[in-house]
C-alpha cells in the first residue's frame, strides 16, 4: 500500500489487490486504515520514481512507435498510425504489447481507438478494447463523465445539473453547455469523438531517419552489437544518399529484454553516411561505456537512428583513390576521441580580441570551431609573420589555466620587480626582469555598480637558472595605511 | 681449380647469412641506414644481394630518404646524432623538473616549427594528460604564433583525463599522416608509459612517416624504445640585440640547453641553443655569454660588487660574469644512459 500526504493526512494513494480485498480504498486516511487491519505495510509514495518508471515505460514503448507521449501521472499515448502492420494488425499489436507488459509485471490496460480521447476512455472504462472508426460515439455514451478528461470541479458542476454520463452531455443543446461549463468540457467531447483534432505530442523528437533489426536471440556481446551497427549503417546510407544528407548526430538505441533502453549518441563535425566510419564511431563509444551498458539478459531491438542531418557535399576523388583528405581525416578522428572521451576533448584555439591574456585566446571544442581553410592546391600559403611593432608584446607558450599566487617578499622598488619569489613552495631568484606591461581590466565589460578590477602589471622574468616566467603584480602599491599590499600571481611560462 | 671455386661459393654463401642476419637486425632495430653496409662492390653475389639490400632498406621502418631527418639546422647537433633527430618516430624529449616545462615545450615547438617549414598549412596535435596541463599551464596560442610561427587554427590540443587516454589518443593520431607533428606530454614516470607502450607508438610514427615527439617531465630515464632522447633545460637568454649593442638586463631569444640522453650514434653531448623565432632557426651560442647576475645590478642603488671595478666598461662589451649555482650542471645523471648503445 503507498500512502500521500494529502490536506495534512496520510492518504492511500495506491493499493495492490490484496489490500482491495480487504475493502480499503483510496483516499481513506492511512489511520482509519490501519485501525481496521493494523498489519498493513505502507510505504510513502515517491512521484519523483513513479515519473522515472513511465518515462522508462515510454522508453520502451519506443520500439512499436516513435511517437510515444506521457499522459499525466499514469499512462502513456503511442501513435500508431501506420505501425500495426509491422506487428500483424492491430489485435495482435495490442495483445502483444500487453503481454510484455504482463511479463514484466505490470498491469495495464489497453485501448485502441481512432481519437486520443476515446483511446484515453476504452483504456480506463472498457480494459482491452479495439474501438473501431465511428463507434466512439456508441462508446462514450454510457461512460460515467470522468470519462471525458475533464477537471473534477466541471465534473461536479455537470453532476449537480442531473448530466451523470457522456451520453447524457452529448445529447445536451452544446450553447448552454458551452456557456455555463466553459469551452473545455465541448472541447474535450469533440475531440474524443474525432470532430477536432488533437495533437500528442511526443516525448521525443522524431528522428528524420531509422532503422532497426528485431532479434529472435538476444544479443549481449560488444561485438555483436557493432556487428549490427555496421549492418545497420549500410541500411541508413541508402536513405542518406537518395536525401542528399549525412548524419550529424546519431544515436543507437538498445531495447533490453526485460525492459531497459539504453540510448548512446554520438556527434560527428562534419555530415558523414560511410557505414564503416559510423560503426568506428560507435566503437569508441561503446568502449568508453563498457563499464556503464549494462546487457544483462541481452538486446532484443537494435536501432539506429539520424537525430540530425546536414547536406553531404559529394567531392570528386582522383583516379588513384588515394586522394587523401586530411581534414576530413582528422574530423574523424576528432570524432572518435570525442566518442570516447566526451565534447571537450580535443579543442581548438580561436583567438579572441581582448588585452586579457586569458581572454585573449578561447579553446572551443573541435566540432564547434570554425572550420580550417584548406589551403590552395599547388600554392604554398607563405607563413603569416606574427605583426610587427616596434616592441611585440611578447606571450608565454604556456598559460596556466589560473594565475597562482606567488609569495613575492621584496621588491627593490615598489612598482618593480620582484627580487626574489616564492612559488609553489620553491624559492626563485629573479636575475633579470622585462616590464611592466600594465593591462588594465576591460571596462567595457564592467557591469555598472561593479567595482573596478586592479590593473594587472606584468613583467617578464628569468631566474637564476635561467627559466623564464610570466609573474604579474595586481593592483598598485599605495600609501593609505589600511590599504592591503598588492597579490602578485605567475601567469605563464616562456619557452 | 676446382677447389678454389668451392671455398669462393662457401665464402658467397658466407656472406650471403652475414647479410641476411644483419638486415635482419637492422630491421628489426630501425638502424639508421649509413649504418648498414653496403656490399662490397665486385664481390660474388653482388647483383642480387643489392636488390634485396634496397628493398630492404626502402620497406625498413627507418625510412632511408635523407628527408626523414629532422635537421635541427645545427651542423653539431646533426652530426652528433646522424643526421638529425630521426623524423619518423617517437622522440623522447625530458625535463628534469616541472618547472622546466615552459623550456622543453619551446624546444617541442621550435622543431615543430621547423617541420612545418617543410609541410606548410599541416596541423599539430599536442596531446597532454590533464595533470601536466594543470601542473605546468596549457599552450598559450598567442604566443606559440609570435615565437614559432604556429597559427592558431593549425593547433589542436586535446587534455585526457588519464595516462591511458592520453596514450590512446596518442597512438591514434600517430598512425595518421595528416598531422604535421604530435605531441605527448605526461609527467613523471608512469608504469603505463614503458617499453611495450612506447615501441607501439614509435611503430605507429615510423609506418605513418611523422614524428612524435614524446615530453616528459620530471621523469625518470626509462627504458623506452625511443631511438632518441634528449634532456632540455632552459638557458639564460642573450641580451636583446639593438642598434647599440645588446641591451643590457633584457631578455631576449629563448635559449635551450640540450643534452644528448640517449642516441643509437651519438655520444653525449651538450649544446645550448638559440631559437630564433623571426627566422624559425635555430643557432648555437657558446656557452653562457651572458652573466647571471642579480636583479639589483640594474636597481638604483647597487650593491657594491666584489673585487675590481673597471669604470666605463666599453659599450656592448660583455658584464662580469660570476659564478652562480646556475652556471654549474646541476643534475646528476645515471651512467647507463649515457651509453650510446643501449637500445631502448
Amino acid at each position: 500500500m503507498i500512502s500521500h500526504r494529502d490536506n495534512n493526512t496520510q492518504r492511500i494513494a495506491a493499493l495492490d489487490e490484496r489490500a482491495e480485498a480487504l475493502r480499503l480504498k483510496r483516499g481513506m486516511g492511512i489511520a482509519d486504515a490501519r485501525a481496521m487491519h493494523p498489519s498493513i505495510d505502507v510505504v510513502e509514495a515517491d512521484p519523483e520514481a513513479d515519473r522515472r518508471l513511465l518515462e522508462g515505460l515510454a522508453d520502451w514503448c519506443d520500439r512499436y512507435t516513435p511517437l510515444v507521449a506521457i499522459d499525466g501521472e499514469d499512462g502513456l499515448f503511442l501513435d500508431v498510425t501506420g505501425c500495426t502492420h509491422l506487428f500483424g494488425g492491430e489485435r495482435a499489436m495490442q495483445d502483444e504489447i500487453l503481454t510484455r507488459f504482463f511479463q514484466q509485471g505490470f498491469d495495464v490496460r489497453a485501448g485502441l481507438a481512432s481519437t486520443p480521447g476515446a483511446a484515453w476512455a476504452a483504456a480506463r472504462f472498457h480494459g482491452n478494447r479495439i474501438v473501431a472508426g465511428g463507434e466512439e460515439e456508441a462508446l462514450l455514451a454510457p461512460l460515467p463523465l470522468s470519462a471525458l478528461r475533464i477537471a473534477p470541479e466541471t465534473r461536479a458542476l455537470l453532476e449537480s445539473v442531473g448530466l451523470r454520463t457522456a451520453g447524457a452531455v452529448m445529447a445536451a443543446p452544446r450553447a448552454p453547455l458551452a456557456r455555463r461549463f466553459g469551452a473545455t468540457l465541448l472541447l474535450r467531447l469533440d475531440q474524443a469523438l474525432g470532430r477536432l483534432d488533437e495533437a500528442v505530442s511526443p516525448r521525443l523528437p522524431v528522428a528524420p531517419l531509422s532503422v532497426e533489426r528485431h532479434l529472435a536471440e538476444p544479443v549481449m556481446l560488444t561485438d555483436d552489437i557493432e556487428r549490427l551497427i555496421s549492418r545497420l549503417a549500410v541500411a541508413l546510407k541508402t536513405d542518406l544518399e537518395r536525401r542528399g544528407e549525412g548524419a550529424r548526430t546519431l544515436a543507437l538505441f538498445l531495447f533490453r529484454v526485460d525492459g531497459a533502453v539504453s540510448r548512446i549518441a554520438v556527434g560527428t563535425s562534419r555530415p558523414m553516411r560511410e557505414p564503416r566510419l559510423i560503426q568506428r564511431l560507435f566503437h569508441e563509444r561503446l568502449t568508453a561505456l563498457e563499464q556503464n551498458i549494462d546487457a544483462g539478459f541481452g538486446f532484443d531491438l537494435v536501432r539506429l537512428s539520424v537525430l540530425s542531418a546536414a547536406t553531404f557535399d559529394l567531392v570528386q576523388g582522383d583516379l588513384t583513390g588515394e586522394a587523401d583528405d586530411d581534414d576530413a581525416d582528422i574530423a574523424l578522428f576528432a570524432d572518435r576521441v570525442r566518442a570516447r572521451l566526451g565534447e571537450a576533448a580535443v579543442l581548438k584555439p580561436v583567438v579572441v580580441e581582448s588585452h586579457l591574456p586569458e581572454r585573449a585566446v578561447k579553446s572551443v571544442p573541435f566540432a564547434e570551431a570554425p572550420q580550417r581553410r584548406a589551403p590552395a592546391a599547388g600554392r604554398t600559403v607563405p607563413r603569416t609573420a606574427p605583426p610587427m611593432t616596434i616592441y611585440p608584446p611578447e606571450r608565454p607558450v604556456r598559460l596556466f589555466r589560473s594565475p597562482e599566487p606567488i609569495e613575492v617578499p621584496a621588491t627593490e622598488i615598489p612598482e618593480g620587480p620582484p627580487m626574489n619569489f616564492r612559488w609553489r613552495r620553491a624559492l626563485y631568484r629573479v636575475a633579470r626582469a622585462e616590464g611592466p606591461e600594465r593591462i588594465a581590466a576591460e571596462w567595457w565589460r564592467q557591469l555598472p555598480g561593479e567595482e573596478e578590477a586592479p590593473t594587472r602589471d606584468y613583467y617578464r622574468i628569468e631566474d637564476s637558472e635561467g627559466r623564464r616566467y610570466w609573474l604579474y603584480r595586481q593592483g598598485l602599491y599605495s600609501s593609505a595605511p589600511q590599504a592591503a599590499p598588492p597579490r602578485w600571481y605567475m601567469h605563464g611560462v616562456f619557452a | 681449380m676446382l677447389p678454389e671455386v668451392n671455398v669462393m661459393a662457401m665464402n658467397a654463401v658466407a656472406r650471403d647469412t652475414i647479410f641476411a642476419l644483419r638486415r635482419q637486425i637492422a630491421k628489426i632495430e630501425g638502424t639508421l641506414p649509413e649504418r648498414l653496409q653496403a656490399p662490397v662492390p665486385g664481390a660474388p653475389a653482388g647483383i642480387s644481394n643489392i636488390t634485396s639490400e634496397t628493398t630492404i632498406i626502402r620497406r625498413g621502418l627507418a625510412v632511408a630518404s635523407p628527408d626523414a631527418f629532422l635537421h635541427t639546422g645545427i651542423e653539431r647537433l646533426d652530426t652528433a646524432l646522424g643526421g638529425g633527430l630521426p623524423g619518423a618516430a617517437l622522440s623522447e624529449i625530458h625535463g628534469l623538473e616541472t618547472r622546466d616545462a615552459g623550456a622543453v615545450a619551446g624546444f617541442a615547438l621550435s622543431l615543430v616549427s621547423l617541420i612545418l617549414k617543410e609541410k606548410q598549412g599541416l596541423p599539430i596535435l599536442w596531446v597532454g594528460t590533464a595533470e601536466i596541463f594543470h601542473e605546468a599551464g596549457l599552450p598559450y596560442a598567442r604566443g606559440l604564433h609570435a615565437l614559432f610561427g604556429i597559427e592558431p587554427e593549425q593547433l589542436l590540443f586535446s587534455e585526457a583525463p588519464k595516462l591511458l587516454d592520453a596514450l590512446w589518443i596518442a597512438e591514434e593520431a600517430a598512425r595518421m599522416t595528416a598531422f604535421a607533428a604530435v605531441i605527448l606530454e605526461i609527467r613523471g614516470s608512469p608504469r603505463l608509459l614503458d617499453l611495450t607502450a612506447t615501441r607501439r607508438l614509435h611503430a605507429r610514427a615510423q609506418n605513418a612517416g611523422r614524428p612524435l615527439l614524446l615530453l616528459r617531465q620530471a621523469g625518470e630515464a626509462d627504458p623506452t624504445a625511443a631511438p632518441v632522447r634528449l634532456i632540455v633545460s632552459a638557458a639564460p637568454a642573450a641580451n636583446r640585440e639593438t642598434v647599440a649593442g645588446p641591451l643590457a638586463g633584457s631578455i631576449g631569444r629563448p635559449a635551450f640547453k640540450v643534452d644528448i640522453g640517449k642516441s643509437r650514434t651519438a655520444l653525449p653531448g651538450q649544446f645550448t641553443l638559440e631559437w630564433n623565432p623571426n627566422e624559425h632557426a635555430f643557432a648555437e651560442r657558446a656557452e653562457n655569454p651572458v652573466a647571471v647576475v642579480p636583479a639589483s645590478q640594474r636597481g638604483a642603488d647597487p650593491a657594491p660588487a666584489s673585487g675590481a671595478v673597471l669604470a666605463f666598461p666599453a659599450l656592448g662589451s660583455p658584464a662580469p660574469i660570476s659564478p652562480t649555482i646556475g652556471d654549474q650542471p646541476s643534475r646528476q645523471q645515471h651512467p647507463a644512459h649515457r651509453s650510446p648503445r643501449r637500445a631502448g
